[in-house]
């Protein structure tokens, strides 16, 4: 990529694709599933054909192709794969928490496709994560959307490139207590939060109009305007402004949750999806009306201040409201069982299995933009899926075997226990704990707090 | 002969007003360092010119740090200090890539008044461009001694700092008297370190920080065009960081970003595609499975001369699970792979040279017949020591083989370089002719000796490597009667500094030291075990923390400080 190619594309707010290798696409015919699409109902004793990645048919008696495997599922459970829209699995940096605002910062420098927790996911059921920035900044980086393509040594194997952009903004607790306790600078409250955002957005109109103004005389005889500074991070906001990013927002409170609502109906932005959103059943009209609807837990609160108001209905009444309600993990162990965590809906709530189940592939998908893409088993998407024993719902399921673009990254009969792509030639072997730490979202912010993990997390 | 000597010594005479020849000054310098001469004639040596060149027997001539000659007839001058060379083999002297030898790492800014650590200044910040090695780098360091022992003649001097470090020289490491640079602004320094605890803090924050930078000095250059052509143009704005990155931005200076894994290098590379920059991969580790990619991409290399430590693969127990030994041979595979990486970057033709930073020069030679033990030629070793660095550089005119015309660096040594037996007697340096004194082998050391000398009093300067980085601090252990008892410096957790714990349970169990210290942070603590064993002033061992693994620990014991009880 010519420099000067690249320099214009980033001022127009292109997405930029530096030499994306060719991925693996397979073909695959899987024969007597119930099958789950998410989107058309389930179809009992079903076939699914799937040819160079796309499915290419779903009905009874199909035939493969010569040359394509076929797998009996008789008895089995065929879904879509899951789709968790708020991981920090496979990045090597989370946090780069030192401002308010990051927007430069991209998630998709820091992709490690060598991190177990992707194979984890994958033995999970999760075929597509979205790999986000921490929440210690009001205006975090932008994130990236993994496939779980394991086995590859090129990160850009795994980011799906197809993707749109999306960013981490946060509210509340975290942004304060870095920035304003931690640094004594703007936000010290929620009020300084909504402030941090809307100067940016302001910051960002002038930018552009900087911009668009010196452009227009550039080319001029004599002309005597000047370029303006480059600033990716105002970039990055100008690029919000105008519909390019979708922005993704943890919040936990009603009332910082109905202020970004106003912020973003002021800014005409209507890409926003809130994260967590604990308390989104308070507002959930306004979610369902204004947003593109709120990622949240099952079952997980009172971790700090901020969180003690909730409630394991909180999904189902999202539900309820027509806002899109997706359950993610945050959490490397979490990612692990996602089918569980959207069965609790079940219990709390009462969901269909249909509505369960788009909790985590078809809502998922719309909230990072990827639904004409993936989160569903419909001819012409993308073959993400994955073969249950059970029905994904019951407490009983197991994830047997899963694919990506129809080519299959988890069997758990065939696999090899040690999965790890990456030894170190120094590596002490020890014994295995199985414990350690998870919770993700604060990494690489400890150095402010004195943690224990920095320790041994001296370079940061 | 007569006649040239007489009319010299008239001209001599005339002129010595003014000028001097070395002769003349060398009899009346006070402090008496002053050389006789400078020029040298090792006489019928093994000479081995340049890589992959077979040894023939010649005479090297050198004179004022020039060779004036490599052959079997030539006409030795009467001044000629001869060196008898019958037994001796001469190499083209080394040169290290890229160099942390002599640096002095500048002291860190004061933090001003109201500093924000969203907003610091780019000198805080680590952005330096405008810094140079040559104001770092001292002649007089040990490493600096250490390494032209090691037969290393010329060295690429990278500066100490934060994500640009600053401008790297070229500096031959010659006589105290001369400044011995031979090229400034040589390369842009660049790493992913982030400033601790100020934007920007991490890797991903550099790699944005980085991409402003580059297109900021762009368009501060076309700004200056515009302001030197058009009257009525705003004067532009010039920051140390944008004027001293134009020569980078224009393609004059390379920037030498230091890569050591493969994602690293990815994120370098991936850096230079976007913005056009001239790339030269430093301090390469980890590389297998991306050399296609360097080859790619067309970015010059330096790997680290260094192999990694068979410690862990020693330890490896014999009665354990199949599972363990399966485990096992997947670190035994990963450790034979990273040896023979040198060798496969030597057969995917990519010319690469070596960088010592961060390695002990004791310890070069060692790793490079590992390297050449698995797979690395002898030819291609020589090359990565001599000529393919000096075409990194940009030096091959007077640097890297030996040639009349070049520089006077060389390496003579006792027999064939690579050979076990091997040893360097001399090093000459831009003419300067070194010395070093031939090791007589070792004694093995007996078992009751060991015990009668093991001291674990006393002050350990130790060093660990986790996956997060190197640490390291002080153990300072006491005895009474038969007690042991002391403290230990480590990198304070929650902020920058070092903090210390008295160290408990302290068990010594022949020549075996275990002790506990417990690591208080945030309200909680956490016990850190330390194990190894001693042998003479070094310990060997690991550092244990429940959760977080074990990492190699080391430790020498201060020979100053010992405590007496």
């Amino acid at each position: 990529m010519k420099k000067q190619a690249y320099f214009l594309a980033a001022l127009l707010g292109l997405s930029i694709q530096i030499a994306t290798a060719q991925v693996k696409k397979g073909s695959v015919l899987i024969k007597n599933a119930t099958v789950i699409t998410a989107t058309k109902g389930t179809l009992e004793n079903s076939d699914l054909l799937v040819q160079d990645g796309i499915i290419k048919q779903i009905g009874k008696n199909l035939n493969a192709p010569s040359g394509v495997q076929t797998i009996d599922a008789t008895g089995k459970y065929l879904m879509p794969g899951i789709i968790d829209a708020h991981s920090h699995v496979g990045l090597d940096v989370v946090n780069e928490a030192t401002s308010p605002i990051t927007s430069e910062v991209r998630m998709k420098d820091m992709v490690n496709p060598f991190e177990i927790g992707i194979y984890r996911a994958l033995a999970g059921g999760v075929t597509v994560s979205h790999a986000m920035h921490g929440s210690a900044n009001v205006i975090g980086g932008q994130n990236a959307t993994l496939k779980h393509r394991w086995g590859s040594t090129d990160p850009q194997d795994i980011i799906m490139q197809d993707a749109p952009r999306t960013i981490k903004f946060a509210l509340g607790e975290n942004p304060t207590r870095v920035h304003g306790r931690g640094a004594g600078i703007q936000p010290r409250s929620r009020m300084g939060v909504e402030a941090v955002i809307r100067n940016g957005f302001n910051e960002a109109l002038q930018y552009k109009k900087a911009w668009a103004d010196y452009k227009a005389k550039a080319s001029t005889k004599g002309n005597t305007t000047v370029a303006p500074e480059y600033d990716e991070r105002l970039q990055t906001l100008a690029d919000i402004l105008d519909g390019k990013i979708i922005i993704h927002c943890h919040s936990y409170r009603a009332d910082e949750i109905y202020m970004l609502i106003n912020v973003a109906k002021d800014f005409n932005i209507t890409k926003l999806v809130f994260q967590h959103t604990n308390e989104g059943f308070k507002v959930a009209p306004e979610i369902a009306k204004y947003t593109m609807g709120a990622s949240v837990f099952a079952d997980w609160w009172a971790y700090k201040m901020e969180v003690y108001y909730s409630t394991a209905f909180n999904a189902a009444i999202l539900t309820a409201n027509g806002a899109i309600t997706s359950i993610n993990s945050d959490d490397a162990e979490l990612i692990r069982h996602l089918y569980h965590e959207a069965g609790k809906t079940q219990r709390y709530g009462g969901l269909t299995d249909d509505q369960a189940i788009a909790l985590i592939t078809i809502n998922p998908a719309k909230q990072l933009g990827i639904d004409d893409k993936v989160g569903s088993l419909e001819v012409g998407k993308q073959a993400d899926m994955v073969i249950f024993d059970n029905h994904p719902l019951s407490v009983y399921a197991v994830p047997m075997m899963t694919f990506i673009d129809g080519v299959k990254y988890f069997d758990i009969k065939e696999n090899a226990d040690d999965q790890r792509l990456k030894i170190s030639a120094t590596e002490m072997v020890e014994p295995i704990f199985l414990s350690g730490e998870s919770h993700r979202c604060m990494q690489d912010t400890e150095f402010l707090f004195g943690t224990t993990e920095s320790l041994f997390n001296q370079k940061h | 002969m007569k006649k040239t000597l007489l009319k010299a010594g008239v001209i001599g005479l005339l002129v010595s007003g003014w000028v001097s020849s070395n002769l003349v000054l060398g009899q009346s310098d006070p402090s008496g360092k002053k050389r006789i001469t400078d020029t040298y004639a090792i006489t019928n040596a093994t000479v081995f010119t340049a890589p992959g060149k077979a040894g023939t027997k010649a005479t090297v001539l050198i004179q004022s740090g020039i060779i004036l000659g490599v052959g079997t007839n030539l006409n030795l001058p009467k001044d000629a200090r001869v060196i008898v060379g019958d037994s001796l083999f001469i190499y083209p002297g080394f040169i290290d890539g890229a160099s942390d030898a002599g640096i002095t790492k500048p002291k860190d800014l004061e933090r001003p008044e109201g500093f924000v650590s969203s907003n610091p200044s780019d000198e805080i910040a680590g952005i330096t461009p405008l810094r140079s090695a040559k104001d770092q780098f001292s002649i007089s360091g040990d490493k600096v001694d250490d390494l032209r022992k090691t037969g290393f003649t010329l060295i690429q001097s990278v500066p100490e700092g934060g994500m640009l470090a600053g401008k790297t020289s070229i500096i031959v490491l010659g006589s105290p008297s001369s400044t011995n640079l031979l090229k400034e602004n040589a390369a842009l320094a660049a790493n992913f370190r982030g400033s601790r605890g100020m934007y920007p803090g991490t890797p991903a924050g550099v790699m944005a920080k980085f991409r402003d930078v580059y297109e900021n000095a762009e368009l501060t250059q076309q700004r200056g065009q515009q302001y030197a052509s058009v009257a009525g143009v705003k004067r532009p704005e010039i920051t140390p960081t944008y004027s001293s990155m134009s020569d980078v931005i224009n393609g004059q200076t390379p920037v030498l970003f230091t890569a050591p894994t493969e994602l690293e290098i990815r994120r370098a590379i991936n850096l230079q595609k976007e913005l056009g920059f001239n790339l030269i991969l430093t301090g390469l580790e980890d590389y297998e499975s991306v050399i296609d990619v360097i080859k790619a991409s067309n970015a010059k290399v330096l790997i680290k001369l260094e192999t990694p430590s068979d410690k862990s693969i020693k330890a490896q127990k014999e009665e354990v699970t199949e599972a363990t030994k399966a485990q096992y041979e997947r670190v035994k595979d990963a450790y034979s792979k990273a040896i023979a990486q040198a060798g496969k970057l030597e057969k995917a033709g990519i010319p690469f040279a070596f960088t010592t930073v961060g390695t002990k020069p004791a310890d070069l030679m060692k790793s490079l017949k590992v390297m050449i033990e698995n797979g690395l030629t002898e030819q291609g070793a020589m090359a990565a020591l001599t000529t393919n660095p000096a075409n990194i550089l940009g030096i091959s005119r007077f640097a890297g083989t030996i040639e009349k015309g070049k520089m006077a660096n060389l390496v003579l040594t006792t027999d064939s370089l690579f050979k076990e037996d091997s040893q360097i007697k001399h090093v000459v340096v831009d003419g300067f002719v070194y010395d070093y004194e031939l090791a007589t082998k070792k004694k093995p050391e007996t078992n009751g000796e060991k015990k009668d000398s093991l001291k674990v009093e006393g002050n350990w300067d130790y060093k660990t490597e986790s996956p997060h980085g190197n640490s390291g601090g002080v153990l300072a252990i006491a005895k009474e009667g038969d007690i042991y008892s002391g403290t230990i410096t480590y990198d304070d957790p929650s902020g920058s500094g070092k903090t210390s714990a008295p160290i408990r349970d302290v068990a010594v169990d022949g020549n075996k030291l275990t002790f506990f210290f417990d690591v208080t942070a945030s309200g909680m603590t956490i016990a850190v075990e330390i194990s190894g064993e001693i042998s003479g002033t070094s310990m060997d061992g690991t550092m244990s923390v429940a959760q977080f693994g074990s990492f190699p620990f080391e430790a020498t014991l201060s020979p100053t400080l010992i405590t007496n009880n």
